[in-house]
C-alpha cells in the first residue's frame, strides 16, 4: 500500500472533502480510522484476512505513530476480554478479526455488551469453517446478531473508514459496542482511492473521551456480581431500550458526518426505488456491483430499484418500512445461509415487513456464499426471476451457479 | 533463627493488618482455606488494588449484588480470562498514567491449569504487569467435586471416584517456561512468607504468579478446622515445597521442609482414605523425585 | 465515576458489605479461650507466671518481666543461679527437642538494669504486725510477701547481717554478694523492720513474741552434724558450715596442699570447690554411689570440671594426725546392696576392707540439723520445727520437714503469708489455699491471691498443658540456648561467678522458644488463619476478641492455636 499523496497532482482532490485521497486497502483504511480515533489499546490476534489491520496498526504503535499499547494476545476471545476489561478501566478500545477468531471470540461479545462497553470492532466476513476457506461470506458476523452488539455493513474501505468513526461516537453515547463487517477480500484488500479525513477533523468530531471510570479505588465497589432474576430482566431491558434508540442515534451521527465531512450513508440506502416493481435489498459490497447491474436494467427499462442494508442491528425497521412502504416486490440476496432457516437478511426484512399493510412480496436469494462472486449478471437475473415469479417461495433460491 | 511460624509475623513488622478487604459475614464453607488465601493476600496488597476475580469459590465469595465481602475494587469476570482481564486493566492503567494502582488476578486451579492456562499463557508471554494468584484446592469446587489437573495422584473426586488416575500438573515449570520475572509457590499456613512473596512481587514489573495451595474441607473431606494444618503437612512432607523461579530459571528454596512422610499429610484427609499402601508409596516417590529435581534446579 | 449522568448506564456494581449477613448462626459452635497452666509454672514450688515472664523478655518489655517474676519470687536473682530448675525438667519443650533455657532467664531479668520496678503494697484495711524469726531465704520471703500483703513485718536475724543460706552457706563463685545485697534491699525498701544480732532465746525471749499477731519460724539448719568418729575435733579437721561461713566471710583460710571433704550434698560440692581455691588438691569422699547422691547432678559436675576428684563407697571410721601436720583419714569400704523396702539403695560394709586418705585439712558436711534450744517444746517434732495446733504460728525452711531448697522456702513462706492474710480476715484451713494453688502440685500465687482480695472472686485451680496439646507443627526444631562459663582453667584460681550472664540477644532468642503453653501470647496464628477475619488481637493484653456474630465454628482458631489455648464450645 503505497501513499501517492505526493505524486498526486492537486486536481485529483476531492473538492467536497478536505483530506487527502489514498490508495489504501479496506484494511489500510480502517485502521488509519482507529488511529485518528486516537484508540490507545488494541488487543488482537491476527487472522486472514484482518491480517493487515493488526500489522498496520502494530508498526504505528511500534513507531509511535500510535499512542497507546499493542496488545498481542494469544487468541481472539483473549482479545476480546482484554478490550471489555481496558475498556471499563475508561479507555477506548479497538479488535478487529474475522471468521473463526469471532466465533472464538462469541462469549466474550456477549460479556462485551452485557458490560455496557462501548468497544469497536471490525469484522472482515470470511467463510466460517468447516470446511476450510478464506473468502467472503457473511455467516460469521451474523452468527453474532444475538449477542447485543450493534453491526454495521459497509460497502467499500471509505465506507468502513468513516463507519469506525462514527461507531465510537455512538457507541461512546450509548454504551453499546459496534461491530463493523467488511467482506474479505472484496473490501478487506482492494485497493481504492479513500479520503483520510484530517486529525483535526476527526478531533473536532469525535468529543473528548470521557468514559466512566469504573473501578475507583477510593470507593471500591464490586462490578458484575451475580444478580436476581429481576435485575437481570430489568437490565437487559435498558440495554434493549438503548439499543432502540440507536436507530435513530445512527442516523443523526451519520448527518452529522455528512456536514463535517461531506459523505454520508444513512441507515439504509434507496437507490431508484420510487417506482420501482421490485426492490434487490444488498448487504456489503455486492451493492456497488449491485449498482451497476440496476443501472444497466434501467436502460433497458425495468423498473428495479436497490435498497442497501447498512445498519443490521438494531433492525432499522422504521428506515426499512419507509424505503420499501408501496413496494410490490422485493428481492433480498444473503450472502449467507443460516441452515434451517435461509437467509439471514431476508428472515429478519420479513419479520420487518410483516404488519406492514403492504404486505410485498419477499424472495430470498441466496448468492455470493462462500465468496463466489456476485457479478452483474447474478443480480440481473435475480431482478428478473422476481419480476417473474408471483409468489414467493418459502425456502431461498441459491444462485449455485453464474450461468442462467 | 526462626523457630516458630507465626512469631515471624510480628518480627516481620507487618502493622496491626486491617482486615475488612474481606469482610465477614461471606458464604465460603467453614474453614476454607481460599478465604483465608485471599485475605492474606489482600492484607498484603493494600487498598490501592484492582482485583479480577472469576466464576469459582471465588464467586461465592463475591456474592449476589448489591452486597460483596469483597473491600478492594473488584472485577466478576469470566471463567477462563482471569489473565487477559488483569492484563486489560493494567495496560488501560498505564495509559491513564495511574501508576500507582496494581493489579491481581484471582483464579482457581481450574480456571488456571486447565480452562485458563491458555490465556495465561498468552499473557506471561507480553509479560503484562499483574499478579496472578492461582487459588489451588486441587479440584472443581465451587460446582460440586470434579476432578482437574490440578488434582494430585489417587484423590477421589466426584469425577473420579475411585481416585485420580493421573499425576498433578507442574504448574510452576509450566509458568518456568515462559521466563516471567517471578513465579513462587505460597501456603496459607506461611502466612509471613506468604505475604513477603505477595510484596516481592508488587516491587517486580511484569507477569508475577504465585500458585497458592488452599486446602478444602468440602473436596479434601476432612473436617473444618484442617486447613493451615495441611497447608503446613503439605510443604513438611515435600508435598508441596515452597520455593521461588525468577526468570525461569533461577530457583530458590525458601523453607527446609522437615521431609515428614507423605502418610502424615495424606493420613488426614478423607478424599484419600482408600488409598492402599502400594498407592501411598508411589506417592512419597513422586515426591521424593519432584524434591530432588527441585534441590538440583537450585542448586 | 465522575459526573452522575443518567445517560451512562448503571451496571451492576456491589457497594453494600456483607457484614449484615450474620454467618455466625450457621453454626452453635464458638471458640473460647481456654487458660491452662503451663506445666513449668506448676512445677515451680514459688508458682512464678513463667510463661508470663518469658514472653515480655521476649517482646523486649524486660521492666515487666521483672515485674512478674517479682510478684512471685522476691530473689530471681538467687534463684536463677542457684536453684535446681524442676521447671526446666517439666518444660513440654523438652519433649520436642530442648528445654527452654528458664533458669539462665530468671537470671537475665534479675539483673535488668536500671532496676525499673516499683513495689507498691496492696492497700490494706487492717494490718497487721507479723514477727519473722530468722533472715534466710524463707523468713525474709515471708516479710516480703506480707509487705506486699498490706502488713508489717519484723525479721529477727541472729547474724550480724542478713540472708542465712544465701549469705554464709553459698559461695561467691555460685552467687555474688551484690546480688543478693540488691534483691534484701529491695524487700527491706518495702518497709520492712530488721533487727540484726538480735537471736531469740538470749536477745529476746520466745514469750515476747506474743506481742506480735502472728509469728513466722525460719531459723533455717544451722548446725552440722557430726561425723560422730574419732579424731573429728583435731585441729585441721573442719566442719563444713563453718568452714563456708569464714570464706564467705572473707576471712582467711589456710588448708594445705590437699584436701578431704567429707560427704556428698550441695554443701559437700560448694566446700570442696572452695577448697580448690584456696590452692588445695580437694578429693570427695562418699559413703555411697555417684548416682546416690544427694547434691544436684549440675554441681557434682561442676565440681569434677573444676578439678574435685570423688571416691565413692567410703565410710569415714576414724582420722589420725599423722608425721607431723598431715592427717589420715580411714575409711571402711562400702558396697551397694538391695534395695530397702523404700525402694532406696542400700550400702553395706565389705567386712575387713579399709582405705585410707592423707591429707592436710579434711572437712566434713554430712548434713546440717535444726538448732531448737530455743522453740519450745511443743512446737518441735522429730528434729523439726512442727507448728501444732496453734493457728499464730506459721514455720518454713529448712527448719521444717520439707525438701531443703531455696524455692521450697520461699514458696513455704508465700503459704504461710498468704495463710496469715486469710486468718487475719476470718478465713481458715487449707481448702482456703486451694483456690491459690497453681496446678496441683502445691504452688501458690501470691497475684491470684491479691486479685481475689480485690475482686473477691476464688479464681479457680486450672489445668495442666500437657505435652499432647502442644502443637508442634508451628514450631521449628531448635537448641536451646546455655550462657557461657568462665574459661575452666580460669575458674578455680578466682572467685568470680563461674556462669556468665547471657546476652540480651540470646536472652530474647532464648524466651521466644517458650511454646506459652496454655495462655495466648499474641502470636496472631489465629488471626491470620481465620477464613472469616472475624478475630481481632489485642497484642498487649494478649486477648482475643471473636466477632460471634460472624463466627462459623469451623474450630481452625482451636485446632492452629499452637499453646491450646483455645476451645471449641457448643454454646446452645
Amino acid at each position: 500500500m503505497r501513499n501517492l499523496r505526493a505524486g498526486l497532482p492537486k486536481k485529483c482532490r476531492d473538492h467536497e472533502g478536505y483530506g487527502m485521497k489514498e490508495f489504501l486497502s479496506g484494511n489500510d483504511a480502517v485502521a488509519h480510522a482507529v488511529k485518528l480515533c486516537r484508540t490507545p489499546l488494541i488487543a488482537a490476534y491476527p487472522i486472514t484476512p484482518q491480517t493487515s489491520i493488526y500489522e498496520r496498526l502494530s508498526g504505528w504503535e511500534a513507531s509511535g505513530q500510535l499512542k497507546g499499547i499493542m496488545m498481542r494476545t494469544e487468541s481472539e476471545h483473549s482479545a476480546m476480554a482484554s478490550c471489555i476489561a481496558a475498556s471499563l478501566t475508561g479507555v477506548r478500545t479497538f479488535t478487529a478479526t474475522s471468521s473463526q477468531g469471532l466465533a472464538l471470540m462469541h462469549e466474550m461479545l456477549h460479556f462485551a455488551a452485557g458490560c455496557r462497553t462501548p468497544i469497536v470492532m471490525v469484522n472482515v466476513n470470511r467463510i466460517i469453517s468447516a470446511p476450510w476457506g478464506f473468502w467472503a461470506d457473511h455467516l460469521d458476523s451474523l452468527s453474532q446478531r444475538d449477542t447485543g452488539w450493534m453491526q454495521f455493513y459497509c460497502e467499500n474501505g471509505q465506507e468502513a473508514l468513516d463507519t469506525v468513526i462514527q461507531a465510537y461516537k455512538i457507541a461512546e453515547q450509548v454504551y453499546l459496542p459496534a461491530m463493523i463487517a467488511t467482506d474479505a477480500f472484496f473490501v478487506s484488500h482492494f485497493v481504492e482511492p479513500v479520503d483520510v479525513p484530517d486529525q483535526e477533523q476527526v478531533d473536532a468530531f469525535l468529543p473528548p473521551l470521557d468514559l466512566p471510570h469504573r473501578f475507583d479505588v477510593d470507593k471500591p465497589g464490586f462490578l458484575m456480581p451475580v444478580v436476581t432474576s429481576e435485575f437481570y430482566r430489568h437490565y437487559k431491558n435498558a440495554a434493549s431500550t438503548a439499543m432502540d434508540s440507536v436507530q435513530e442515534l445512527a442516523e443523526q451521527v451519520d448527518e452529522e458526518f455528512r456536514r463535517k465531512f461531506g459523505r454520508g450513508y444513512g441507515v439504509v440506502e434507496s437507490l431508484l426505488t420510487d417506482d420501482a416493481e421490485v426492490v434487490v435489498v444488498t448487504e456489503g459490497s455486492m451493492t456497488s456491483t449491485a449498482r451497476v447491474a440496476i443501472g444497466d436494467l434501467r436502460q433497458e427499462g425495468i423498473k428495479v430499484g436497490l435498497l442497501k442494508l447498512r445498519l443490521f442491528r438494531p433492525f432499522p425497521v422504521r428506515a426499512v418500512h419507509k424505503a420499501l412502504c408501496g413496494k410490490k416486490k422485493i428481492a433480498v440476496i444473503d450472502r449467507n445461509c443460516s441452515v434451517g432457516g435461509g437467509g439471514i437478511f431476508c428472515q429478519e426484512l420479513k419479520a420487518a415487513l410483516f404488519h406492514s399493510k403492504d404486505h410485498p412480496g419477499i424472495y430470498s436469494y441466496i448468492a455470493g456464499v462462500g465468496g463466489t462472486d456476485i457479478t452483474p449478471d447474478v443480480i440481473r437475473r435475480i431482478a428478473l426471476k422476481t419480476l417473474e415469479s408471483s409468489i414467493p417461495a418459502d425456502a431461498p433460491e441459491w444462485i449455485m451457479n453464474d450461468e442462467a | 533463627m526462626k523457630h516458630s511460624i507465626a512469631l515471624e509475623n510480628i518480627r516481620m513488622g507487618v502493622p496491626e493488618p486491617a482486615q475488612d478487604y474481606l469482610s465477614v459475614g461471606h458464604a465460603a464453607c467453614p474453614g476454607c482455606g481460599l478465604a483465608t488465601g485471599m485475605k492474606l493476600v489482600f492484607q498484603a496488597m493494600g487498598p490501592r488494588t484492582i482485583a479480577v476475580i472469576v466464576p469459582s469459590c471465588e464467586g461465592s465469595i463475591g456474592g449476589v449484588y448489591p452486597i460483596t465481602a469483597y473491600g478492594v475494587s473488584t472485577f466478576h469476570s469470566a471463567f477462563e480470562i482471569a489473565a487477559p482481564t488483569a492484563a486489560g486493566i493494567a495496560n488501560a492503567l498505564k495509559i491513564q498514567g495511574k501508576d500507582d494502582i496494581q493489579v491481581v488476578a484471582f483464579a482457581g486451579d481450574g480456571g488456571t491449569f486447565d480452562i485458563g492456562l491458555q490465556s495465561l499463557s498468552g499473557v506471561a508471554k507480553n509479560n503484562d504487569d499483574i499478579i496472578y494468584v492461582c487459588l489451588d484446592n486441587e479440584a472443581y469446587m465451587n460446582t460440586g467435586i470434579q476432578v482437574s489437573s490440578a488434582t494430585p495422584s489417587f484423590a477421589w473426586t466426584g469425577t473420579t471416584p475411585k481416585g485420580n488416575p493421573r499425576r498433578k500438573k507442574n504448574i510452576m515449570e509450566i509458568m518456568a517456561a515462559h521466563y516471567n520475572p517471578y513465579s513462587a509457590t505460597a501456603s496459607i499456613g506461611f502466612p509471613s512468607d506468604l505475604l513477603r512473596k505477595i510484596t516481592k512481587a508488587k516491587t517486580i514489573r511484569g507477569t508475577k504468579f504465585i500458585h497458592m495451595l488452599t486446602p478444602c474441607p468440602t473436596g479434601w473431606r476432612t473436617a473444618s478446622d484442617l486447613s493451615p494444618e495441611l497447608s503446613i503437612l503439605a510443604v513438611e512432607t515435600n508435598v508441596f515445597p515452597l520455593y521461588e523461579i525468577e526468570n525461569g530459571r533461577k530457583y530458590t528454596i525458601n523453607h527446609r521442609p522437615r521431609r515428614l512422610p507423605v502418610r502424615e499429610y495424606l493420613s488426614k484427609q478423607g478424599r484419600f482414605k482408600h488409598l492402599s499402601e502400594e498407592q501411598v508409596r508411589a506417592i512419597q516417590a513422586e515426591v521424593d523425585e519432584e524434591w530432588e529435581r527441585l534441590i538440583r534446579n537450585a542448586k | 465515576m465522575g459526573k452522575a449522568d443518567p445517560a451512562v448506564p448503571v451496571i451492576p456494581i456491589s457497594y453494600g458489605r456483607t457484614q449484615v449477613i450474620e454467618t455466625g448462626k450457621w453454626s452453635s459452635l464458638k471458640p473460647q479461650p481456654l487458660t491452662m497452666i503451663a506445666p513449668c509454672r506448676e512445677a515451680c514450688p514459688i508458682g512464678t507466671d513463667i510463661p508470663l515472664f518469658l514472653h515480655f523478655i521476649e517482646r523486649g518489655r524486660y521492666a515487666e518481666a521483672l515485674s512478674a517474676v517479682l510478684k512471685e519470687n522476691p530473689f530471681p536473682g538467687v534463684c536463677g543461679r542457684v536453684w535446681f530448675h524442676p521447671c526446666e525438667a517439666s518444660c513440654n519443650r523438652a519433649q520436642y527437642d530442648e528445654p527452654v533455657s528458664i533458669q539462665m532467664l530468671e537470671r537475665f531479668v534479675s539483673s535488668i538494669k536500671p532496676e525499673p520496678v516499683s513495689l507498691i503494697p496492696a492497700p490494706n484495711q487492717a494490718p497487721q504486725r507479723i514477727a519473722v524469726i530468722g533472715a534466710g531465704p524463707a523468713g525474709l520471703s515471708c516479710a516480703y510477701f506480707l509487705a506486699l500483703l498490706g502488713h508489717y513485718a519484723t525479721v529477727f536475724e541472729a547474724k550480724k547481717e542478713p540472708g542465712g543460706v544465701m549469705r554464709w552457706g553459698i559461695p561467691r563463685f555460685r552467687l555474688p554478694k551484690p546480688v543478693l545485697k540488691k534483691e534484701i534491699g529491695r524487700i527491706l525498701s518495702l518497709g520492712v523492720q530488721l533487727r540484726t544480732n538480735c537471736r531469740v532465746g538470749k536477745d529476746i525471749t520466745f514469750e515476747e513474741l506474743d506481742k506480735f499477731d502472728a509469728v513466722f519460724l525460719s531459723p533455717g539448719a544451722g548446725i552440722n552434724s557430726l561425723l560422730s568418729i574419732e579424731g573429728e575435733n583435731l585441729e585441721g579437721v573442719w566442719n563444713g558450715g563453718e568452714f563456708l561461713e569464714r570464706i564467705n566471710a572473707l576471712e582467711k583460710v589456710r588448708l594445705g596442699k590437699t584436701t578431704v571433704v567429707i560427704g556428698g550434698g550441695n554443701t559437700a560440692m560448694d566446700v570442696a570447690r572452695a577448697a580448690l581455691r584456696l590452692g588445695s588438691k580437694v578429693t570427695i569422699a562418699y559413703r555411697r554411689t555417684r548416682e546416690a547422691m544427694p547434691a544436684i547432678p549440675d554441681e557434682i559436675h561442676e565440681a569434677e570440671e573444676e578439678g574435685v576428684a570423688f571416691q565413692y563407697l567410703l565410710q569415714p571410721v576414724k582420722i589420725r594426725r599423722i608425721r607431723g601436720k598431715k592427717l589420715r583419714v580411714t575409711f571402711q569400704c562400702m558396697k551397694s546392696g538391695a534395695p530397702d523396702k523404700s525402694n532406696r539403695p542400700r550400702v553395706l560394709p565389705v567386712k575387713g576392707k579399709y582405705v585410707t586418705l592423707e591429707a592436710d585439712s579434711v572437712i566434713s558436711a554430712v548434713g546440717e540439723i535444726v538448732d531448737l534450744s530455743w522453740i519450745p517444746e511443743k512446737l518441735v517434732k522429730n528434729g523439726l520445727v512442727e507448728t501444732g495446733g496453734d493457728p499464730r504460728i506459721f514455720a518454713g525452711g529448712d527448719a521444717v520437714a520439707q525438701p531443703r531448697t531455696i524455692a521450697d522456702a520461699i514458696a513455704a513462706a508465700k503459704r504461710a503469708a498468704i495463710s496469715m492474710d486469710l486468718l487475719f480476715r476470718g478465713n481458715q484451713g487449707r481448702e482456703a489455699l486451694a483456690g491459690f494453688r497453681a496446678g496441683t502440685k502445691g504452688s501458690v500465687s501470691l497475684d491470684a491471691y491479691l486479685r481475689f482480695r480485690e475482686e473477691g472472686k476464688w479464681p479457680e485451680a486450672k489445668e495442666v498443658v500437657s505435652d499432647g496439646r502442644i502443637n508442634t507443627l508451628y514450631f521449628e526444631k531448635s537448641r536451646r540456648v546455655v550462657a557461657g562459663k568462665l574459661q575452666r582453667d580460669k575458674r578455680r584460681k578466682t572467685y568470680r561467678e563461674v556462669n556468665l550472664a547471657p546476652d540480651e540477644a540470646r536472652a530474647v532468642y532464648s524466651a521466644s522458644r517458650c511454646y506459652s503453653c496454655g495462655q495466648c501470647n499474641a502470636c496472631y496464628n489465629c488471626f491470620y488463619f481465620c477464613p472469616e477475619g472475624a478475630i481481632a488481637i489485642n497484642r498487649d493484653e494478649r486477648t482475643r476478641t471473636v466477632d460471634l456474630a460472624h463466627c462459623k465454628g469451623c474450630g481452625t482458631c482451636a485446632r492452629a492455636c499452637p499453646r491450646n489455648a483455645v476451645i471449641m464450645k457448643d454454646m446452645v
